[in-house]
């Protein structure tokens, strides 16, 4: 039987040498940094954070006189991908990112990440005007966004579920009022302490319009409510990479699928989770910023490209 | 239970330390027995994989008779909690083991249904990989995968007019196996795919239908790469005439670049069938799908691929996974929402709506007492 090439899909990309090399054009090879860096294997993480700090510097110093390029050079060895591949250290890679650009933000560098080899550096574009052979040209949709604001005063949540058309109270299952508005097509959970939870909307503005008008139902309701302290607790995009992928290849996350058909990857910088789903679609989730969202398609676009297969 | 699952020493060792270890793990030690008794089947699979002993977690689910969302639930936090990166099972070393479940051996079974379980284990084998190789494994639970396959490949061991008569569910009563429901569907897809191939044999006159591709599945697996890399040449000529015919401006360029894609078809790295390449040729090629360009969609990077988007693009691909062939409208979003601000002006009319009159409130309180009160 032929074993080998057989068992390859399973493997995803199990050759050693080539298996990455062909894509290499695709990204532009530079590290900006003018550094001496040479991309080579990791043997021990000491000596690459010492590469780290380097670079970091260098970068600083770099960051105000050129025009930011969004490069992202991932070397792809066989380490990355093949579970089985002797000499790996059995433990699934982890994938090295983004240093975000932006400002004062220095690159805080995992140092402790085990590592295999040369860091990615991709570099986020203050002006998003990056040349279109290195972005991919997708921009993720936000679908959800979480916020919270406080009231600022105790609430008789039993006067709000009787008085409000909109609201659904039952104390049995949950000990708070949920309720809904049209529009922005939003939920809240209002809790008797004053504090209140939005979900639903699309936009960060359209999550504080929602709870604006929730808190403006509340002082309807005779409650002198306030709007103190609304802040954007999670935001969930999602994305669509045109790319199919054999989920073996384990990208430093989990992948089981008894358990959940999709990967799930938790990017470091920016701290994502991402969800990669075998049609290529890709549901981001965990940050406080639209930035992160990008950043993290960004940073994982082109090593998602990397792994494209078709039959 | 290692026992039970007779695995090596060292896998039960293995086992019993990282129960010990997780026992005294903070998250672990106030539990339920029933989530002790979860964390020690987790441990002996994780124990496993580790020492590459394939088994799924659909056999400890078996073993331990526990809820699939519980020993998830369990597995993730001890994986967590422990640091351990198990590696992944493959599927197809995990089918051996499973075949051995099924009871179709001729001690058990009378001669028209009996069958060699190595054969059987050698074509459900090469169904998987071929389901693999059409993105129905992808994502999906294995043990419905390899019932599929087991169920089709006996069937097309000795394609009797009773085999292929038998359903799904007959078959696992006879073979004393609980059914899954997904296999149903991946029959479906898998017989979808060998149809596909089906439709490239030569020396078959008559329609390949899902209905009589059973008979052919031997000779199917037998040349399955050729038959693969006749089906794609098929496929592109066919997307090349629908493209001349649809699209008249960008018609140089596009035959342009897929005259392009057909020469770099033809040069010996980028066959399409690149992986399945069926005579060794030493060192296993590079299977990075950015030199297979064989749908022609991938050439058509930037602007066209824009306008081509609308239409389902799983459907340019001749193989590709079912939930992007078959794929859900989504919801339109509302443009109204474009613009907002977050600070604008809240009309009082639209709070208003929210709150009920008094009238309203009193009919609500009453029948709320009339609820409570039968």
């Amino acid at each position: 039987m032929d074993q080998n090439n057989s068992i390859s899909p399973f493997q995803g990309l199990s050759s050693p040498q080539g298996a990455m090399t062909p894509s290499m054009p695709m990204f532009s090879p530079i590290i900006p940094y003018g550094s001496g860096l040479t991309p080579q294997p990791v043997q021990n993480t000491n000596s690459l954070s010492i590469l780290e700090e380097q670079q970091r510097q260098q970068q600083q110093q770099q960051q105000q006189q050129q025009a930011q390029q969004f490069v992202i050079q991932v070397k792809k060895n066989n380490f990355l991908f093949s579970p089985g591949l002797p000499g790996t250290s059995g433990q699934a890679p982890q994938l090295f990112h983004s240093q975000t650009v932006t400002g004062s933000t220095t690159t805080a560098l995992p140092g402790n990440t085990p590592l295999y080899n040369t860091p990615v550096t991709p570099m986020t574009p203050i002006t998003p005007a990056t040349p279109a052979s290195e972005s991919s040209g997708i921009v993720p949709q936000l679908q959800n966004i979480v916020s919270t604001v406080n009231l600022g005063c105790k609430l008789d949540l039993k006067t709000i579920a009787l008085r409000a058309r909109n609201a659904e109270y039952n104390p049995k299952r949950f000990a708070a009022v949920i309720m809904r508005i049209r529009e922005p097509r939003t939920t809240a959970l209002i809790f008797s302490s004053g504090k209140m939870v939005c979900t639903g909307a699309k936009s960060e503005e359209q999550s504080r319009l929602a709870a604006r008008k929730y808190a403006r139902v509340v002082q309807k309701l005779g409650f002198p409510a306030k709007f103190l302290d609304f802040k954007i607790q999670n935001m969930v995009g999602s994305s669509d990479s045109r790319n199919f992928f054999h989920q073996v290849f384990s990208l430093g996350s989990h992948y089981e699928p008894e358990l959940f058909p999709g990967l799930i990857y938790r990017m470091i910088k920016p701290r994502i989770v991402l969800l990669i789903f075998v049609s290529g679609k890709v549901v981001l989730t965990g940050a406080k910023v639209r930035a992160e969202i990008y950043e993290a398609f960004e940073n994982i676009y082109p090593i998602l490209k990397g792994f494209r297969k078709t039959t | 239970m290692c026992r039970i699952l007779m695995v090596h020493r060292e896998i039960e060792q293995l086992s019993q330390t990282y129960y010990n270890k997780a026992y005294q793990h903070e998250s672990f030690l106030k539990v339920s027995l029933q989530k002790k008794e979860v964390l020690a089947g987790c441990c002996v699979l994780v124990s496993c994989r580790l020492l590459n002993w394939p088994i799924t977690m659909a056999t400890i689910l078996c073993l331990i008779n526990a809820d699939p969302t519980l020993v998830g639930e369990v597995y993730q936090e001890m994986i967590s909690a422990l640091k351990i990166e198990a590696p992944i099972v493959l599927i197809t070393d995990v089918i051996e083991t499973h075949i051995q479940e099924y009871k179709i051996s001729s001690l058990h079974l009378p001669e028209e249904f009996a069958e060699n379980s190595k054969d059987l284990t050698r074509c459900a084998v090469a169904l998987v990989e071929l389901a693999a190789d059409s993105w129905i494994v992808t994502g999906r639970k294995p043990v419905p995968i390899i019932m599929a396959a087991v169920y089709l490949a006996w069937q097309s061991l000795r394609p009797t007019k009773q085999r292929l008569k038998t359903s799904l569910e007959k078959f696992c009563q006879i073979a004393k196996v609980n059914k899954y429901r997904p296999a149903v569907k991946r029959i479906a897809e898998i017989k979808e795919a060998l149809c596909k191939l089906g439709k490239e044999i030569p020396w078959v006159r008559e329609a390949v239908t899902p209905d009589n591709v059973v008979q052919h599945v031997e000779d199917i697996l037998q040349h399955r790469y050729a038959l693969l890399r006749r089906a794609m040449r098929t496929h592109q000529d066919a997307l090349q005439e629908g493209r001349k015919a649809g699209f008249d401006n960008s018609l140089t360029e596009e035959t342009d670049s897929v005259q392009s894609s057909e020469l770099v078809e033809q040069t010996p790295n980028s066959s399409s069938v690149k992986q399945c390449e069926p005579n060794e040729e030493g060192a296993p090629q590079p299977r990075d799908g950015d030199n297979n360009p064989c749908t022609v969609s991938e050439l058509h990077s930037g602007p066209h691929e824009r306008n081509d988007v609308e239409l389902n693009w799983g459907k340019r691909v001749l193989f590709a996974p079912p939930c992007v062939i078959r794929a859900k409208r989504r919801r339109v979003e509302q443009p109204e929402l474009q613009d907002v601000t977050g600070d604008e002006e809240i009309s009082d009319s639209e709070i208003d709506s929210y709150i009920r009159t008094p009238q309203e409130a009193r009919d609500f309180a009453l029948t709320q007492k009339m609820f409570e009160k039968s």
